[in-house]
């Protein structure tokens, strides 16, 4: 150890201090941050810990290595070994505790001076303090001093006596002869005691590896290696030692010390400290010189690494505790895998704690589970929590929600779908309304030939543009006209059906729903100021209402169609400041050139039906599907449903609703919606068939297989192609024919058997048999009834907690006639029956068969969770 | 927003895997005491374990479960260099009463020389097929042509990645316009070995697996890799789990159809996350893709979610063991300098302060503000 560089100790007995020697002892205590804050002095280790400065002792110069006394009392009691070979005893705070006081100050002195490298207490005989010293010449380089030896070496006797007689305080306090004398002509780098034994120490000497047994001094074990350093028993598994040599630990193990059992990868830079966990199995901490970085080597799958030829596993990890390069390190004694880790230099510490690795995994129904060291942690989503909550929800808890909501499936009011997804998500409202236009536009209906037409949105319609006319009411404002136009504008919902162009009713259901900009906005666009004033005017007044919308009104009051008008020049300024985007069009409306309306077509916030009806009336036919042009790609490109408008489901409608998915993973919204395009066409379109499998995927995932059924239904309707084929043929055992009485099964029999179906002809009652040669079904394995016969209550079931109520019973009687039977072993009979036998029995009714039909199927014993 | 609770695992050892079946409803657990147990879900919510069995002689670091439909099959990888699929069979009688199920070993797949780090089934659609790689770097799949016996494993492809592969993840995506794809991640630490992911796909033509990109940018060990749930995107995501957390987005480019090498691809990142500080050990998508959970040296667990501009934040932290985090930050002191990333690098000290709470609205123009909500009345005449 270099003099400055810092060493960092745990107290053994107190959980919260340690000390931290450089060029002296400091003694710290570790608590939370809250209670020491408000401390002077403090300083912080962690989120949650700080630490303060207790004790300081910088009375023993040139410090080499500390070791701190392993018993109770006296508890701070340190021995520091010094660049002279000298071990002092020393102490930090309590001095004052008599037991203490008369070893304090004790030094114990080598015949000849050298560096003394390593320090170690016996843990048993805590008297026993060894000392690993350089070499010089012949002399010994392991001392193991008495502490409670007097300074005359006649005293010496064994320990316990030694403590009680041990009164004379006034002698001098330097002892020079030490209890053993080992590791003679060699040098010492490291100690330690084994703790199987405690008579055993071992010690890294110059080129080897020697274990010196104190009751035979004279012998020792041991074994040639250069890696010295550091040795450090295990204190989980007392047979392994850890030891390294510039970057290479070996892990030993002493019952077969010829060789390490394993080398750890070598590190580039010399190693510094090597520390064992002592609160986990076999985990190996490591630092090397002018790193941030611990290495860490979990061993712990090795309990015994004797083991013939299986190589030991050993997880490496590496932690960075804190930025600036790692002086040293300390383990806590007791706290899991929790260290105090120094920097090189200024002495800054960090309270750091080594996680297990987490390992976790989402469930399909959004619950997360970790594993942490040996725990388990199952974490789910906490319900409904409020609005704020809904925003934040993800798409997968929306989608499950909406599922269950019915979500899409409302074909007649298709606008009330966005109700049934929650009603707050602007989008899905503009989509659903759009799309109650487009496919239920009267028009379309009465002009057949454009059916086709329903789909198209209304680029398309802009596309067709022929005619128009211009109009002038009142101002110079050139406003457009022709029957597409009409159209368009209804799409937009601004105008109702019918000849003219009358937005009242528009204007009286906005009013109704309070959004008296937006309605004032579309009076003013249909260049109906003095509309526009009252709308306003009513909505300052009206309840909640916002009484700046007076002065807006004020402001509106008061257009001039002077170019040069000081209102011109304040309005177009002003405007910009306007939070409200239909207040802020309005003004751009009124400020700008006719045919120039920029401020108000390329004005965002604006809802998109709103601008394109604003252009339908107002832009010209060369503008006009330049306009729709832009903003269609400006909508795909976003994937921003309130596009469709504009695409309608083709195949422009496919790609805006790919960005849409692309971007949220709402596949329900994009089934629904594109389920509604037509068959030939956009249901073809690979990425919709991948949308609709994806969200069929998803239904039974979360096991909501009534709604994935509902679902297939649904589009089964809607696109006739996607109707699966019969799953289950039955063949008569005699004539191998299908038994299904069902007309399109028996291709053959055709129309005839269909009469033989619906007809009173008497074979009709004859279910029992097969409809092709007349031969009896099988029997029911229970009632030994031929099968079709209708299903007898059985007499085993009638239990008390049967009572049923009626209509359920009635239902479940028609099933309790149904064929059933196990895959497995081929028997079976009526549902009913085999359903009550399986209520009680495990194997098979038919005698000799022990197959466990209802246990085979692990998913057919879960349970739907959208049932009601 | 989110609360954890604990559940008596009862492994003797570290747990190395978690893995949820397709329903969400079983759940198996692996650990380094050479067992894998399985856990049932009760209806009132809880967690039963209703097998446990040693299954390798090593520590057994993945499981998987293969999909519904090919019956209840478990794999798992250990150290002892082996992959094993497991059957769970109809047992004694009174098994299921006690709440027990039993499990047999239905193949060992020994041809791996070293450690097998991960084991992985691929998507349903390409049937029955069964991913392992190994410390020695090579990928092996192997299929089982007949899924009623699950004790023939045919091996299909040996891929050799040059690199100690440490993770794979299928691209779960089913369409057909997606030839398959998986990624393999590599822990080798040495980075100038280069990059650490290395992405393969299935050619057609040659019926091989080739390699259609490396990830360059990723040069640290990756510990965990996997891919989101595709869900109809145009677009394949990557998360990525190394010396932070990586979101990669690979973006097919359009294929000439005369060309028959792999296909081509915009590599975007699209996120990166020091957060966690050192190493970030797993990542995991949710069903959506929506919500990505990372794992790492800070010993929290942390979600992260995209906004709608696809900016990545982080909107919850959990401490691995359950706790409620204390203060605003989940980083030690010294770690908050850490932040800063080449991508986002305001995004991240963000969210360094707004970690544990619900999320504030992220800074972006919010969607447009008023819709038609009028017509109602008007159109309901047409009905």
């Amino acid at each position: 150890m270099s003099g400055s560089k810092p060493d960092i100790l745990w107290s053994p007995h107190h959980p919260d201090r340690y000390v931290i020697c450089d060029s002296e002892l400091g003694l710290y205590r570790i608590g939370p941050v809250g209670s020491a804050e408000t401390k002077a002095g403090t300083l912080p280790l962690s989120e949650e810990t700080a630490a303060t400065l207790l004790a300081i002792n910088s009375d023993t110069p040139y410090m080499k290595c500390v070791a701190w006394y392993p018993k109770h009392e006296p508890e701070c009691l340190l021995a520091v070994g010094q660049a002279n070979g000298r071990v002092v005893l020393t102490s930090l705070g309590q001095s004052h505790n008599s037991a203490c006081k008369e070893l304090v100050g004790k030094e114990f002195v080598p015949k000849h001076a050298r560096q003394c490298n390593t320090l170690a207490w016996n843990p048993v005989d805590s008297n026993l303090l060894a000392a690993g010293l350089d070499k010089h010449r012949a002399d010994f380089s392991v001392l193991i001093w008495d502490i409670s030896s007097k300074f005359s070496p006649e005293t010496s006797v064994a320990a316990d006596k030694i403590r009680l007689s041990s009164v004379d305080l006034d002698s001098s306090t330097v002892v020079t002869k030490p209890l053993y004398e080992l590791g003679q002509n060699d040098a010492c780098l490291s100690l330690c005691w084994l703790l199987r034994d405690p008579k055993l120490l071992l010690a890294g000497m110059h080129r080897n590896l020697a274990i010196f047994d104190l009751r035979n001094t004279s012998q020792k074990t041991f074994v040639n290696t250069k890696a010295i350093q550091g040795v450090t028993v295990d204190p989980h598994f007392h047979d392994r030692v850890a030891s390294f040599f510039e970057g290479q630990v070996a892990i030993w193990d002493l019952r077969k010390f010829e060789k390490p059992v394993l080398t750890l990868t070598e590190q580039p830079k010399p190693l510094t400290k090597v520390a064992w966990c002592p609160t986990r199995t076999g985990l190996l901490a490591t630092l090397t010189r002018d790193s941030n970085i611990i290495r860490l080597y979990d061993m712990q799958h090795t309990p015994t690494p004797i083991g013939d030829e299986t190589e030991p596993t050993i997880i490496e990890r590496s932690v960075q505790p804190c930025e600036s390069q790692i002086g040293s390190f300390a383990w806590h004694p007791s706290s899991q895998n929790r260290m105090v880790v120094v920097s090189a230099a200024n002495r800054v510490m960090t309270d750091f704690t080594v996680f297990e690795r987490i390992s976790l995994a989402w469930s399909s129904t959004t619950s997360l589970m970790w594993a942490c060291g040996r725990h388990l942690y199952d974490c789910v989503e906490d319900g409904a929590e409020g609005v704020e909550s809904m925003i934040e929800k993800d798409i997968a808890t929306k989608m499950r929600q909406r599922a269950q909501s019915r979500y899409g499936h409302d074909t007649v009011q298709v606008w009330r779908n966005h109700l049934l997804a929650g009603g707050n998500d602007p989008q899905l409202k503009s989509l659903w309304y759009d799309l109650s236009y487009i496919l239920f536009d009267d028009d379309v209906e009465e002009m057949p030939a454009q059916r086709d037409a329903v789909y198209l949105g209304i680029t398309i319609i802009e596309k067709d543009m022929e005619c128009w006319s211009g109009s002038d009411r009142q101002t110079d404002v050139p406003r457009y006209l022709s029957e597409e136009r009409c159209l368009a504008l209804r799409l937009c919902g601004w105008i109702s059906r019918g000849p003219d162009i009358d937005v009242e009713i528009f204007l009286r259901t906005l009013e109704q729903e309070r959004e008296w900009e937006r309605a004032a906005a579309v009076a003013l666009f249909n260049l109906d100021i003095r509309r526009a004033i009252q709308i306003l005017n009513k909505g300052a007044t009206a309840e909640k209402g916002d009484l700046n919308l007076n002065v807006v009104a004020m402001a509106l009051s008061g257009y001039t169609d002077e170019k040069s008008s000081l209102w011109r020049e304040m309005c177009s300024s002003l405007r910009l400041q306007l939070k409200n985007p239909y207040l802020c069009v309005m003004f751009a409306f009124l400020t700008s050139e006719p045919g120039a309306y920029d401020g108000v077509l390329y004005e965002s916030s604006v809802a998109v039906r709103d601008r394109v009806a604003f252009a339908c009336m107002f832009l010209s036919d060369a503008q006009l599907p330049r306009y729709i042009d832009k903003l269609t790609n400006e909508m795909k490109e976003a994937g921003n449903l309130e596009g469709i408008l504009l695409t309608g489901l083709t195949k422009d409608g496919v790609d805006l609703m790919e960005s849409y998915v692309d971007r949220t993973g709402d596949v329900q919204t994009a089934s629904f919606c594109m389920l509604k395009g037509s068959p030939g066409d956009v249901l073809k379109d690979p990425r919709v068939q991948c949308w609709i499998e994806n969200y069929r995927n998803l239904l039974d995932a979360w096991r909501f297989w009534h709604k994935r059924a509902e679902f297939d239904i649904h589009r089964g309707k809607l696109d006739p192609s996607s109707k699966p084929l019969a799953q289950v043929f039955v063949s008569c055992n005699f004539c191998g024919k299908s038994i299904s009485y069902s007309c399109s099964a028996m291709p053959h029999q055709g129309r005839g058997f269909s009469q033989y179906g619906v007809s009173g002809s008497p074979t009709k009652s004859k279910v029992t048999s097969c409809p092709g040669c007349r031969k009896p079904l099988p029997r029911c394995a229970l009632c030994l009834m031929n099968m079709g016969t209708p299903v007898s209550n059985c007499p085993g079931t009638g239990k008390s907690d049967e009572k049923v109520d009626l209509t359920r019973e009635n239902k479940l009687a028609q099933f309790n006639n149904w064929f059933t039977w196990c895959h497995n072993c081929r028997h079976g009979g009526h549902a009913g029956h085999m359903l009550s036998w399986f209520r009680d029995h495990t194997e098979c009714p038919v005698s000799a068969c022990t197959c466990k039909c209802m246990q085979l199927d692990t998913t057919g014993n879960l349970v739907p969770s959208d049932s009601s | 927003m989110f609360v954890a609770r604990s559940i008596a695992a009862d492994h003797k050892d570290l747990i190395h895997d978690v893995s949820y079946d397709f329903h969400g409803r079983r759940m198996a657990t692996c650990s380094s005491d050479q067992s894998v147990k399985v856990w049932d879900k009760s209806e009132n919510g809880e967690w039963h374990c209703t097998a446990s069995w040693k299954t390798h002689s090593g520590s057994v670091w993945r499981v998987t479960w293969a999909h519904p439909e090919f019956g209840q099959v478990l794999a798992s990888c250990s150290f002892d260099r082996t992959a094993a699929v497991w059957e769970e069979i109809v047992g004694e009688s009174n098994d299921k009463q006690r709440g027990l199920s039993h499990w047999i070993k239905r193949t060992t797949l020994v041809d791996s020389r070293t450690s097998v780090t991960d084991v992985k089934f691929a998507p349903k659609h390409m049937g029955l097929m069964l991913t392992t790689c190994s410390a020695d770097g090579v990928v092996r799949i192997y299929e089982a042509p007949d899924v009623m016996n699950l004790s023939q494993w045919s091996l299909q492809h040996e891929i050799s990645c040059k690199l100690s592969c440490s993770c794979i993840s299928w691209n779960p995506s089913s369409s057909r316009a997606h030839p398959p794809m998986f990624a393999v991640g590599s822990d080798d630490s040495n980075v100038t070995y280069g990059g650490k992911v290395q992405i393969y796909e299935y050619n057609e033509n040659t019926r091989k697996y080739a390699k259609a990109e490396t990830l360059m940018t990723v040069t640290d060990a990756v510990h965990d890799i996997a891919f989101a749930p595709n869900l109809g995107r145009s677009f394949h995501v990557l998360a990525i789990a190394t010396k932070d957390v990586r979101i990669f987005k690979l973006v097919p480019m359009r294929k000439e159809s005369t060309s028959t090498g792999p296909t081509k691809f915009e590599v975007q990142i699209v996120a990166q996350f020091d957060n966690h500080n050192s190493q970030v050990w797993r990542v995991s998508w949710n069903i959506t893709s929506t919500l990505l959970a990372s794992s790492g040296d800070d010993g929290c667990v942390r979600l992260w979610k995209a906004n709608y501009m696809d900016n990545w934040k982080c909107t919850g932290i959990l401490k691995g063991d359950g706790s409620p985090l204390s203060g605003s930050s989940g980083q030690p002191t010294a770690m908050s300098t850490v932040v800063g990333s080449s991508v986002h690098t305001s995004q991240n000290a963000l969210n360094g302060m707004s970690a544990g709470r619900v999320g504030k609205r992220a800074p972006f123009a919010p969607p447009v503000r008023q819709l038609t909500s009028s017509k109602i009345y008007q159109h309901s005449a047409y009905y």
